[in-house]
């Protein structure tokens, strides 16, 4: 069998490394899934607001019962 | 420094950290494949010994280049934590003998003969600095 020339050679052989990067970054990349630690960290903080302004408003609430008995 | 790279990951350091040590890994066990090609050791009918030592070369440097960026990330936001200490002394030891490899392969200093053992060194090096860090969360 004749082998291609060493730059085909060359070009083949770092062509096999891109596709192992390729398949490296999605394989670690399905790993983690599809949502970042910052979008969960902003997620997780937005719920934190929603949660102190419900407690906030049911306070004011039993302010308001409480300043009219 | 840690709020460049906090920006360029866009909070996300220690996923693209684990990617580039992950991506790093998986060039390294290529890197032995092709130098046992280059080496003479493994024989394939489709890539002889020249092109082999070149596309090691190349990959080697792309990999340097990695380990270089992942070991800075690491240190300016996380630095040397005394719960990661083998991770750390492993880091380090390992971006030490890559620069050791690096200066052989480019000025020799007449110890080309111990290249394949300081290659040896730094796979092994990057196994146990990975198998610390990324390999713990990822599993």
């Amino acid at each position: 069998m004749n082998r291609p020339s060493h730059g085909w050679q060359l070009v083949g052989s770092l062509a096999a490394a891109i596709l192992i990067v390729v398949v490296a970054i999605t394989v670690v990349t399905l790993k983690f899934g599809s949502t970042s630690i910052a979008e969960q960290e902003a997620r997780e903080e937005r719920q934190e607001q929603r949660l102190d302004a419900q407690e906030e408003r049911r306070e004011a609430t039993e302010d308001r019962r409480e300043d009219r008995r | 420094m840690e709020n460049v790279v906090e920006t360029l990951t866009r909070g996300n350091v220690a996923e693209v950290k684990v990617v580039l040590a992950s991506v790093a890994l998986a060039l390294g066990v290529y890197q032995l494949a092709v130098i046992a090609v280059g080496y003479g050791k493994l024989s394939v009918p489709f890539l002889a010994s020249p092109p082999a030592l070149k596309a090691h070369r190349a990959v080697g440097d792309t990999i340097a280049l990695l380990l270089l960026i992942t070991g800075v990330m690491c240190l300016s936001v996380y630095g040397f934590e005394d719960d990661m200490a083998t991770h750390a002394i492993a880091g380090t030891a390992l971006l030490a003998v890559l620069a050791v490899k690096v200066s052989v392969v480019r000025r020799d200093f007449g110890l080309g003969r111990f290249l394949p053992v300081l290659g040896i060194s730094v796979f092994a090096l990057l196994c146990l600095t990975w198998s610390t860090s990324a390999g713990v969360v990822l599993a």
